[in-house]
């Protein structure tokens, strides 16, 4: 894109307005004055806090199985019934979301890495290196996560690390895409080839010029990935190479009850609502957390 | 700024002057159009009025036209009687029809008594009874088998069947080693001498013969058809396929030539459902008017409407065996923790937990097998005790003895959830590895690379798998093989029964294996449906006595 209009760096918009703590304060005030970013933060807040606690504590033992009491309805002991072993429903889906929070966090850590070092190639000044991983991208994108959790499942069995690798790999490839554009326009610019002729090496030039360039998109598909994290979760252990059994997890609940939709409706609602509630609120989070922390959008964060 | 502003307006630029180009386009498409309505007065707009008219019309016809009940039952409630065909709903679907040699009990299942027919069947007690042989003769020393065949059989395709074919089938059995050939042990010849005997004799005597000539072994085929085995069938038996549409379904009619009496149903379409819920809906919606297996907690709603519905449990021959590695040098080799594991599940809470309708059993022979006695008060559920003999072998709640669960995927995690809490109970860290059905038959049926094990062993007669060191139990207890042996050698059927009860006995004292429970499988059927066999349908489903009256209004 020779003709296309020089960008100059956003970072440096950053770098005149305000910096550390302060920022994150501004960015935090400012997702919590709008809705949709208070509904984010008050669901993952929540299901953080959730996650710790059940490190230490929940109503029931997980390991409490009652063979006479399966699929009961909800009473003062089990607050949202028992699922088909006659273990407590609620202490199962508060476990669970330690897990699952462990699975986004690896996931988006991943994906994104990933996705960083793919960018790096595709914007390398190796033609050879450059072109050559946008045919690799293009194909391997067209693999499904599925299949490759699938694949991966074969040596590894069920696990975490199934997930975290089948999700972050295909979240990867579909993050270094999104942000090709805007990283070549920053890579082609003329800050870039000033930074260059001054003596800056490749990597400081990423970090410094390209990664703070590509930062909205980065936060969007990194939202996005978090949100499918989720869902790919509960469908993996579904198909049996996610979570294995015995780890609590959203996927478990999911899957264990979801055979008896037509006769127990309400245990496959719980786990069901919960997941959907905790995706919208990822892929919020992502928004409002993008016009947030952008400078251009949020005025506040342009004040000296 | 600059650089977001920039490259949106570029953006904006492009959109503006693709959105020109299309409205260019819109304007000039619009203009010939309006031209070709001008061209047609009285055409056009009013015309495509009345064909949407028309379509909701069609399309409400059809909607009211599906879902009225009248329409559903239309063909069922003209005639009075039996319908002329019933539909069944099942679950594992075969991959093809070649019964010699393809694996697998969904063949035996729908081919057995339908299509193929042996010397000897089996009733729905598990006991022989006449076939093809309408009776038969056995010498004093259990060596020579005569069978006496009835008159007139033929073959679908019109062939006689005579003693010849017999002989023909079981030569080519023996001689190809096809599927169950190992079932005829200690066979010396099989001859015809003449056309409506057939003899089989024996080098040692085998109590199990005639059990083994009911399933796959003794099947008779026609040895002048020629036909393509994997997708035809030509047998003797009262139906002949149809259709055969792999993992989906088979559709049986009813065989013009068969020499016995006509089946009741002239047409069975078995249909093969791999999700719980669609068939479910297939039996509700009365796509098919029975269901087997459909697991008890599923059958529940069916249960609820006994006006429309009966659900029955039958009798079966499935044992969930909980295998424990008996090697030597495994936890599980030491007696105490076996009879500890043992002593630790509550075999009644399983059951509960899976709707009630299996069975309690406490050693490898179920109620429908020869030797089978009622073991369950050998081991008591009892959690002291099994913590007792831990603590005597060394494990402790600080120390808790660590093990593994490996079973295959089809039987869900619940199972393998609930042994986990129970044995946690009693100072056992219960590791639940739940894996492919492939990779259990590597590792622990092939490897016996494992400390516990769950499968539902799901054969008859199958206790010989005790007396053999070399199957994955690691099992080796000289006295159970020399009983089984005996059992098997001897020429009454009292004296057989009793020696493989004192062996089984001996097997369950050993605690060589615990048996979770005797796997009954649930059948749901039409209220108009009877005939059906509800025991051990899953390998043995006679349906010439099959028939379905519908209700005259549902």
């Amino acid at each position: 894109m020779p003709d296309s209009p020089t960008p100059t760096p956003r970072v440096r918009a950053d770098a005149r307005g305000v910096h550390g703590r302060r920022r994150m304060r501004i960015v935090l005030s400012t997702m919590w004055s709008h809705g949709t970013g208070r509904f984010a933060l008050i669901v993952l807040g929540l299901w953080m806090l959730i996650s710790v606690v059940s490190l230490f504590w929940t109503p029931q033992s997980l390991w409490k199985t009652d063979g006479y009491h399966v699929w009961a309805a909800p009473s003062r002991a089990h607050w949202l019934g028992t699922d088909g072993t006659g273990a407590d429903l609620f202490s199962w889906l508060m476990a669970g979301s330690r897990t699952n929070l462990l699975i986004v966090l690896l996931t988006v850590a991943f994906a994104a890495a990933f996705g960083l070092l793919l960018v790096a190639m595709m914007v390398s000044r190796h033609s050879a290196l450059a072109h050559g991983s946008v045919v690799a991208i293009d194909a391997l994108i067209s693999i499904p996560t599925v299949l490759i959790a699938l694949m991966l499942a074969v040596p590894m069995g069920a696990s975490v690390a199934v997930i975290v690798l089948a999700c972050g790999f295909g979240y990867g490839l579909n993050l270094a895409r999104v942000a090709r554009p805007q990283a070549l326009l920053a890579a082609h610019s003329m800050y870039v080839e000033s930074a260059l002729a001054n003596g800056a090496s490749a990597p400081r030039v990423f970090f410094t010029h390209i990664v703070p360039n590509i930062m909205p998109v980065l936060i969007v598909q990194c939202s996005l990935s978090a949100g499918t994290a989720v869902l790919a979760e509960a469908g993996l252990t579904y198909l049996g190479v996610g979570v294995p059994s015995g780890v609590p997890s959203w996927g478990h609940s999911l899957s264990t009850s979801v055979r008896f939709i037509n006769i127990y409706p309400l245990t496959v609602l719980w786990p069901g609502l919960l997941v959907t509630i905790v995706v919208v609120a990822l892929n919020l989070f992502g928004d409002a957390l993008r016009d947030a922390s952008d400078p251009l959008i949020n005025p506040r964060l342009r004040g000296a | 700024m600059t650089a977001t502003n920039g490259a949106n307006g570029a953006h904006g630029e492009s959109g503006a002057t693709e959105g020109h180009t299309n409205q260019q386009d819109t304007a000039f498409s619009t203009d010939a159009s309006l031209q070709a309505h001008a061209k047609r007065p009285g055409g056009g707009p009013r015309r495509s009025i009345w064909a949407i008219v028309a379509v909701i019309v069609i399309a409400v016809a059809l909607i009211v036209g599906f879902w009225h009940p009248w329409a559903r039952k239309a063909d069922q409630t003209q005639s009075s009687g039996a319908a002329d065909t019933v539909a069944i709903g099942l679950k594992l679907a075969p991959t093809n029809l070649d019964i010699r040699n393809t694996a697998g009990s969904a063949l035996d299942q729908v081919l057995i008594g339908n299509v193929y027919e042996g010397l000897v069947a089996r009733s729905s007690e598990n006991k022989v009874v006449p076939a093809l042989a309408k009776s038969w003769d056995v010498s004093a020393d259990g060596l020579k088998y005569t069978f006496h065949l009835n008159t007139g059989l033929t073959f679908s395709n019109g062939d006689p069947l005579t003693a010849e074919d017999v002989v023909w089938s079981i030569n080519e059995l023996e001689s190809k080693q096809y599927h169950d050939a190992d079932a005829l042990k200690n066979s010396k010849s099989v001859s015809a001498p003449n056309s409506d005997t057939v003899v089989i004799e024996l080098t040692k005597p085998y109590a199990n013969l005639l059990w083994a000539l009911t399933g796959r072994a003794g099947l008779v085929f026609d040895k002048d058809a020629k036909y393509v085995a994997k997708t035809q069938a030509v047998g003797s038996g009262p139906y002949v396929v149809e259709q055969f549409t792999p993992n989906s379904s088979i559709t049986l009619k009813a065989n013009p030539e068969y020499w016995g009496a006509q089946p009741k149903t002239p047409t069975v379409v078995v249909k093969y459902f791999a999700d719980d819920n669609a068939a479910v809906n297939a039996l509700k919606s009365n796509e098919v008017q029975v269901l087997a297996p459909i697991t008890a907690s599923l059958a529940k709603p069916f249960e609820d409407d006994p006006a429309h519905y009966t659900v029955e449990a039958g009798d079966g021959t499935d044992k969930y065996v909980l295998g424990m590695n008996n090697a030597a040098g495994k936890p599980t080799g030491d007696k105490r923790v076996r009879e500890a594991i043992r002593y630790a599940i509550d075999h009644d809470q399983l059951i509960a937990a899976r709707g009630g309708a299996d069975k309690a059993l406490g050693g490898p022979i179920p109620s429908l097998d020869p030797g089978y006695e009622d073991l369950t008060g050998l081991y008591p559920h009892d959690v002291e005790k099994a913590k007792a003999l831990l603590t005597e072998a060394g494990y402790t709640k600080e120390h808790p003895l660590k093990l593994t669960l490996t079973y295959a995927n089809t039987y869900g995690t619940d199972i393998g959830d609930q042994l986990r809490s129970q044995l946690k109970a009693v100072n056992i860290d219960l590791k639940v590895n739940v894996v492919e059905f492939s990779t259990w038959l590597q590792d622990v049926y092939t490897d016996k690379d494992y400390d516990l094990s769950l499968v539902d062993h799901n054969e008859s007669h199958d206790f010989t798998q005790w007396s053999n060191a070399d199957y994955y139990y690691n099992y080796n207890n000289p006295k159970v093989a020399e009983l089984t042996d005996e059992a098997l050698g001897s020429t009454d059927d009292a004296k057989r029964d009793e020696l493989l009860a004192q062996a089984a006995r001996i097997v369950s004292q050993d605690a060589a294996a615990d048996w979770l429970f005797n796997y009954r499988v649930t059948t749901a059927m039409d209220k108009g449906v009877s005939g059906f066999p509800v025991n051990m349908n899953q390998t043995l489903m006679p349906l010439a006595e099959l028939s379905y009256t519908p209700a005259v209004t549902k």
